[in-house]
This record gives structure tokens, C-alpha cells and sequence, in this order.
């Protein structure tokens, strides 16, 4: 079943780049798709596209067979609120504690104001606390968020992203600012959880290695096409050569 | 064809002596104007010394007594016209920071507004305000509240313009709305610096506040007015160095809670 389906996607910027040129492709629900490709590439707008971050220029993004290019902010609240989203930064918010930042997950799930001034549910709090349990991170719970380390700060980011309960979790270079060993622990968590929760998940690396490992699916991006798109095995050196080649200009 | 190194040498030196000319010129110039010179300087000293240790000194202790309402009326002028400006530039920000703004007009009206309130000194505003309020606290505590609407909706914004957008997009992409995003991502990262500079601010309204008393804004300010014009030298004294107690006891506090919060 076709979780998102996304079609002849095309993102100009304002300063007249062209990201993406008439991108196609469809992912099934439970896949682990990995979308490999140089800095530049479009990888980012791929996945900010899909999310609304970014206004695409033309095509259209269906997710869950809902047209996400065009719909309403209020649509939009709560399509965002199926994907989550993990960025190379953690993006946290370091002055609040660990445990709020796991509960910003539910604010598209609540009231405006209540969300606003941080009035939590109960439930949504245990719920937090259990997925704390899951990443390893009770005895933060309290800690300011950037007082963590860069790959405690990033399972505090998966957390968040489950705690909306997603159907589709989209993360961009997850592991880019982080060491090897550190690297390993956050691809482990994301993989796992993924599959144990049926979470279909795409992710941006820059790492061929990481992405042999973990994909069960791999995309190669180039100048704002799709130039490969297969499995790890199908994923052979002079493909990878021709990914990450850069085109002369002519 | 390129001027010569020579050439470009000279020019320099030129330019140099010109504004150091223009510099002197402008200096003498002032200094003749005020009537300026040492003579005159030596002979006010005397004079100035003379007024401080004979007429003034020693301080009306006794005095004391009668100035502690005045100066407590000045602290709570300089804490009211801080916090309610606090809070209307804490709403004004919001539009006059550019990154947050509904709109770039609004944001251009609203900066221009809070450059306007600013750029008039609270001691104008007093002037005009005692006119319509007459004289006493309020017109001061209005005239403290407009000058330092300005100042802080500036500085708020500027806060607000320095924030990281990274985590801001993060709660964005969870669902969360305008208003959430706003409460859970922007004023925890905000909160410290808005607190930081009201606190400063009100420092500043004490300082400002003892000025504003003499020309009817009430307060301390308009005591030792009082005691000037009735020629009470020895009480004029006490109350400045109440004045003077007021503004490093109220400095050192706010100090230490920035601080804390920083």
C-alpha cells in the first residue's frame, strides 16, 4: 500500500534555483527508504517538500491519499502532525526541559491556547515518559535539553517525533553531526523503532555505508533528479560513482 | 592611466590634515561659544566648592524622615511604567521583529512608532504630559511608560530577530499552530533577554525618575526641587544622597537577578 505518492514534483527557489526537476516516486508503507546524493543535490527540499517547509513550485505530494501541496493551514496542522521530522541539528529547544520537548509532539493534537501556554494531559504526559523509557533518557527527563549531548539530543528529537505518534517519519542528515560510534546508536534506534512501530521512514544520508546497511530501499539524487533507485544490493560502485559525480558544465 | 604612488601619498596626508583642521576649527569654535576658559573654570570651582561644604553640608538627617515617601513614590513610578511597558512591547515586538511579523508594513509602522517614543527623552514627555495631568506621579509614570515602550519593543524585537529558526521549524512540523509555536518555541528561547532588559529598564527609570521629579513629575525629584527653592540647602543634600543610595541599591539588585537569569 502507497503511503505517499509524489508526483512530477518541481521546486524553483526565489533566487532562481532549480532543487528539483520533475520528481516521481511512490513509497509503500513500512519501507526504511534511504535517499543518498551530494551536498546540494535536493535531498533537503525532498524532504521539506513533503512536510510543507517548503512550497513546492508544481506537482503534487499525496500522502495517505490527502493532496498536501495544496491544502489549507488547518489541513496542513494535521497532515504535519502524521510525519515526523528529525533534522541534522536536533533542533530542540535548549532552555526547556527534556520531558516538554518529548511533549511538543502532542501539540498538534491539542487546542490552541492549551498548547500554547504548555497545559499538557495527563496521559500525554505519561506517554511521554514511557517514550523517554524507550531512548534510554528517564533520568534526563528534567535536564535542560541543551545540556545533553549531541546523541542524547537526538533521542530526544526520535522521541518527540513518536510521541505525535506518526505514520511517516522523515529525517534529514540525522547523523551528519554526530561521531561514528554515535552515529550507529541513532541509526539503531531509528531502525528499530520504525519497524517495530510499522513507521514508514525516509531518510537523507550522506553516508553510502550507513545506507547500505540500513535501507531497504535507496534513492540516488542528483541535480534535482532521481537517478537511482533500487535496493542496497542493486547499489553497485560505478552507481554510486555516477551519484556523486558532478556534471560538467557545459 | 593610474595616479602615481607618490600622488595617491599626498592625497592621503591631505585628506588627513584637512580633518584634523576641521576637528580644531569646530573645537575652538564651541569653546568660544559656551564662554569656555580656565580662569573662569578655576573660579567656578571655588565657588562650587564653597556651595557643597558651607551651604549644603552637613546633610538634614533629620530631614530623612519627611523624603523616604517621595522616594519610595519613586520606586514604585519607576516599577509600574516598567512593567506595564514591558508587557505592551512584548506584543508590539512581535510585529516589529522581522522574522515574526504578520506583515512588513505593520512592522515598519510599529518600529517607527517605538523609534518616535524613544527618541523623545521622558523629561520632554513629562513637560507636555504635566500640561494635561498636571503636576505629580502620573505624569511621570506616563512619561516613563511611552519612553520606555520605545525603548524595549526595540530591543524585544531585536531579541526576537536573533532567535534560532531551527527548533522553531521543528515545533512547526509537528502540527503545532501559530500561537503554539509562538508560546513553546519563541518565548522560552526570548523570556531571559525580555526579563534582562526590563530590569535594566527600570534602573534606568530610577536614574531618569529623580530627573523628572524637578519638573513636576513627582517623587523624590520634586522634594529636592522643593527644598532648592526654598533655599534648604542641608535638605537638598539629603536628598540627594538618598537619590544617590536609590539608584546603586536598586542597580545592585536588578544586577544581581540578571545575573541569575543570564
Amino acid at each position: 500500500m502507497e503511503i505517499l505518492e509524489i508526483q512530477n514534483l518541481t521546486k524553483i527557489y526565489k533566487d532562481g534555483t532549480t532543487a528539483l526537476r520533475d520528481i516521481s516516486f511512490n513509497v509503500k508503507k513500512g519501507e526504511f527508504a534511504i535517499i543518498i546524493g551530494s551536498s546540494g543535490a535536493g535531498k533537503s527540499t525532498i524532504l521539506r517538500s513533503i512536510n510543507r517547509l517548503v512550497q513546492p513550485t508544481s506537482g503534487s505530494i499525496l500522502f495517505q491519499n490527502k493532496e498536501i501541496t495544496t491544502s489549507s493551514k488547518g489541513e496542513l496542522r494535521k497532515i504535519r502532525r502524521e510525519m515526523g521530522m528529525i533534522f541534522q541539528g536536533f533542533h530542540l529547544i535548549k532552555r526547556v526541559s527534556v520531558l516538554k520537548n518529548v511533549l511538543h509532539g502532542r501539540l498538534g493534537y491539542m487546542n490552541s491556547f492549551k498548547g500554547a501556554i504548555g497545559a499538557f494531559s495527563k496521559e500525554d504526559e505519561e506517554a511521554a515518559w514511557s517514550l523517554l523509557e524507550r531512548v534510554g533518557l528517564t533520568d534526563q527527563a528534567y535536564k535542560r535539553a541543551g545540556e545533553l549531548s549531541g546523541g542524547q539530543q537526538q533521542r530526544v528529537a526520535i522521541a518527540r517525533a513518536l510521541a505525535q505518534k506518526p505514520a511517516l517519519i522523515l529525517a534529514d542528515e540525522p547523523i551528519a553531526s554526530l561521531d561514528p560510534t554515535t552515529s550507529e546508536t541513532i541509526m539503531n534506534y531509528l531502525y528499530q523503532i520504525c519497524h517495530e512501530d510499522g513507521i514508514t521512514c525516509i531518510v537523507n544520508l550522506h553516508q553510502v555505508e550507513v545506507a547500505k546497511r540500513y535501507a531497504t530501499r535507496i534513492l540516488g539524487v542528483q541535480q534535482g533528479t532521481i537517478i537511482f533507485d533500487g535496493s542496497a544490493t542493486e547499489l553497485s560502485d560505478s552507481e554510486i560513482q555516477h551519484i556523486y559525480q558532478k556534471k560538467l558544465v557545459v | 592611466m593610474k595616479p602615481s604612488i607618490n600622488h595617491i601619498q599626498k592625497r592621503k596626508k591631505i585628506q588627513t590634515i584637512l580633518i584634523i583642521g576641521l576637528f580644531a576649527l569646530f573645537l575652538s569654535w564651541s569653546l568660544i561659544d559656551t564662554g569656555f576658559n580656565v580662569p573662569k573654570l578655576l573660579n567656578g570651582i571655588g565657588e562650587t566648592f564653597r556651595f557643597i561644604f558651607i551651604d549644603m553640608f552637613p546633610p538634614n538627617l533629620s530631614s530623612l524622615k519627611g523624603f523616604m515617601g517621595p522616594a519610595l513614590d519613586t520606586v514604585y513610578m519607576s516599577f509600574v511604567a516598567m512593567v506595564i511597558s514591558a508587557i505592551s512591547a512584548f506584543f508590539l515586538s512581535f510585529i516589529a521583529a522581522y522574522n515574526l511579523t504578520p506583515h512588513p508594513t505593520l512592522q515598519y509602522a510599529v518600529r517607527g512608532l517605538a523609534s518616535f517614543l524613544q527618541s523623545i527623552p521622558a523629561l520632554v514627555w513629562v513637560l507636555v504630559l504635566v500640561a494635561a495631568y498636571g503636576l505629580g506621579l502620573i505624569a511621570g509614570t506616563i512619561a516613563l511608560t511611552l519612553s520606555g515602550t520605545g525603548l524595549l519593543t526595540r530591543s524585544f524585537a531585536e531579541i526576537l530577530e536573533e532567535i534560532d529558526m531551527g527548533p522553531v521549524e521543528a515545533v512547526q512540523s509537528t502540527g503545532a499552530s501559530w500561537i503554539q509555536v509562538i508560546g513553546q518555541a519563541v518565548v522560552p528561547q526570548v523570556l531571559p533577554g525580555m526579563v534582562g532588559w526590563s530590569l535594566y529598564k527600570f534602573d534606568l527609570n530610577i536614574r531618569e525618575a529623580a530627573v523628572i521629579g524637578m519638573v513636576g513629575g513627582g517623587g523624590i525629584g520634586f522634594a529636592m526641587q522643593r527644598s532648592l527653592s526654598l533655599f534648604q540647602y542641608k535638605d537638598a543634600f539629603m536628598a540627594i544622597l538618598l537619590i544617590f543610595t536609590l539608584i546603586i541599591g536598586i542597580e545592585y539588585l536588578t544586577n544581581k537577578v540578571r545575573m541569575r537569569l543570564l
